[in-house]
């Protein structure tokens, strides 16, 4: 599998350097040289990778088969989306608001929710504890909460 | 000689500040606690505390991380030595005899010796950095491009080739590496490479941003799978932390032999700490008398690898701070806080900035004292971070990183490039793809690929720049042995393997 995609990306990355503008002074390949280079290597490394995996699957059969996504996957997946969330939220209602929805939101997926009092507290705390601490000892400002300004 | 030790009063100087002072031990106290947890070592402790260092300026900044940089090596052993997990690959050697030794009721001796031994390594290894540091830059002076392209080609084939089961995944990580540098502006023809019309990609991904998506969100991804187990049990009450007098007469030796072995593992690109370690382990195991005791707790098979383990931490930083390309993960992050800092490493920042320069260096020592100390009587306080359980750790991390990166660029644009990078670094370790070569090749991508186009200007397009001197074709030759090397090796193994099973 590594390998195979591994040689597409290839291709598609030469094919893409290749198209690349052409530098208008100078040696009008200049900017795609090194790309290409990068292009062929990973193409490369992609063919040897799947010579090998090939192989490797005719001395040991796959014996193991993923059912459904493990816990771990929807978890991350969990993550990235909260993230998302997390992204579109920060400069509209201010580091502190967001922060702590997110910390929530963290929280209770992995340290559940019969600890929720746990999970309120670290999570305010948390939010307010480093927006006091960029704001006033780094002087670094974050996004404020509307309306309240703080 | 006399220029060195000069310079040297004056890094102290620098370092014996009172602010400096607190900014090392805070630095180390952190690093330490991030250390400990299973699975986030130097490199994510660095990554993870870098926001905080925006306002020191560049001094405090540095000396900062330096402690990090320590604690977070000195909390890895920690979590070996108590709960069996290690914080991070160079700490794997202390938990073959560490567990063992905390098993049988010697935890404080444990815990005792993997700081001296820690401590000694680190001091004897920045006395030969402060002496190694200034011929390595003065003689990288000599560089021309084609040299320092070759230079920084062998300092990532080699991380590439030390990849341990695939050389070629090594490779590619490399390659993917170098083309997320390329992503962007070009530098010289001021073409838009890669950026799919889009004006934030123009002036290209911060390698700061990769680094802290690959190593605390990537990292904090994989320990999803073990945060079901919740916490282990360990010792949390603890006598005096020191060793017996019969302790020491049987380690000092194997600590004076495996610093200057780590020491030099350290300086090479790609092998780092894990392998020092190892080989230090492995080393003093045929050197012993009683091998078998060896696993069981046998506290010289502690003692050796925490300080070559150090020792080579130290190494680390020569090829880092005197030629300006780093080998390893841990220190190419370091790299990436110099350069946000608007410090370039290499052989002009000794000449441009020596205040800078011996000034980590001399708070590398006063970083060692420091941490010794807190490391010795604190730990019992300090270990009582591993009580608390991951679940709850593992969202702070994830909070501290993304404050981390919007402080760095301010736009939330950022947020999204840290999601696809902490995807990525999830499919890389997947797919047994190491992240270190990838980290590497962002960081140095770009100098790559204009010290090539500038060697070809030089030379007016002849590739024979490339062999034109003795240190280019030293550097090259270097290169390929290191690519070579591992190739031949595993298909000898190979053919072994094929021959016994014939038999």
């Amino acid at each position: 599998m590594t390998g195979l995609i591994s040689t597409a990306f290839g291709v598609i990355y030469s094919i893409m350097a290749y198209m690349l503008p052409d530098a208008t002074i100078g040696n009008p390949m200049e900017p795609k040289i090194f790309p290409l280079m990068l292009g062929s290597g990973t193409t490369i490394c992609g063919i040897l990778l799947t010579v090998i995996e090939g192989r490797k699957k005719q001395a040991v059969k796959e014996t193991k088969k993923a059912n459904g996504l493990s816990h771990d996957s929807k978890l991350i997946i969990y993550t990235c989306f909260v993230t998302l969330v997390y992204a579109l939220l920060f400069e509209r209602i201010g580091y502190v608001l967001s922060t702590i929805i997110f910390m929530n939101a963290m929280l209770f997926a992995l340290n559940g929710k019969e600890k929720w009092k746990t999970n309120l507290i670290v999570a305010a705390a948390f939010s307010i504890g480093v927006y006091v601490i960029f704001l006033k000892l780094l002087a670094i400002p974050l996004p404020m909460m509307p309306i309240l300004e703080i | 000689m006399d220029v060195i030790l000069q310079n040297l009063m004056n890094g102290f100087q620098v370092a014996f500040e009172p602010i400096n002072l607190f900014w090392v031990t805070l630095g180390g106290i952190l690093g330490t606690i991030i250390g400990m947890l299973p699975g986030l070592g130097p490199a994510t402790g660095v990554a993870v505390l870098l926001p905080m260092t925006y306002a020191m300026g560049p001094t405090g900044a540095l000396i900062t991380m330096c402690g990090v940089y320590y604690g977070a090596m000195f909390g890895g052993s920690r979590s070996s030595i108590l709960i069996n997990t290690p914080g991070d690959g160079a700490a794997i050697a202390a938990t073959f005899d560490g567990y063992p030794m905390a098993m049988n009721g010697r935890a404080e001796a444990a815990l005792a010796i993997s700081a001296i031994a820690s401590f000694i390594g680190g001091m004897i290894a920045t006395v030969f950095m402060i002496f190694l540091a200034t011929p390595v830059a003065r003689f990288a002076l000599k560089f021309g491009p084609a040299e320092y392209f070759l230079l920084m080609l062998m300092a990532i084939a080699m991380t590439s080739s030390m990849n341990k089961g695939n050389v070629i995944k090594g490779f590619l990580s490399m390659f993917l590496g170098l083309m997320i540098a390329m992503v962007g502006l070009d530098p010289q023809s001021g073409v838009n490479r890669f950026t799919f019309g889009s004006l934030e990609l123009q002036s290209g991904i911060d390698f700061l941003t990769v680094i802290i998506a690959i190593y605390a969100l990537g990292e904090v991804f994989k320990c999803f799978k073990d945060i079901r187990e919740g916490t282990k049990k360990m010792q949390t009450k603890f006598g005096k932390i020191w060793i017996t007098r019969e302790d020491w007469r049987r380690t000092w030796k194997p600590i004076l032999r495996s610093t200057p072995l780590g020491f030099l593992i350290g300086a090479l690109p790609g092998a780092g700490g894990t392998m020092a370690a190892l080989m230090a382990y492995n080393n003093e195991k045929n050197l012993s008398k009683n091998p078998e005791d060896f696993g069981k707790g046998e506290i010289i098979g502690l003692a050796a690898p925490e300080a070559a383990n150090n020792a080579s931490s130290v190494g680390a930083l020569i090829p880092m701070l005197s030629l300006g390309i780093p080998g390893s993960g841990t220190t190419a992050v370091m790299m990436g806080a110099l350069l946000m800092l608007g410090l370039q490493p290499g052989p002009m920042l000794f000449q441009n900035h020596p205040d800078i320069a011996w000034g980590l260096i001399a708070s590398m020592v006063v970083g060692n004292v420091i941490l010794a100390i807190v490391n010795i009587p604190m730990a019992g306080a300090l270990v009582r971070v591993l009580a608390i359980p991951p679940k709850i750790l593992y969202p702070i991390i994830l909070g501290l990183a993304f404050i981390g990166t919007y402080a760095i660029s301010n736009s939330v644009i950022d947020f999204y490039i840290m999601i696809v990078f902490g995807i990525v670094g999830f499919f890389m370790e997947k797919a047994k793809i190491p992240s270190a070569p990838f980290i590497l090749a962002i960081i140095v991508g770009n100098m790559m690929e204009i010290s090539y186009r500038q060697a070809l200007v030089i030379s007016d397009g002849s590739m024979g720049i490339f062999v034109g001197s003795p240190i280019a074709i030293t550097l090259l030759a270097l290169t390929i042995g290191s690519v070579i090397m591992p190739i031949i090796k595993s298909m000898k193994k190979s053919r072994q393997g094929s021959s016994i099973s014939m038999k």
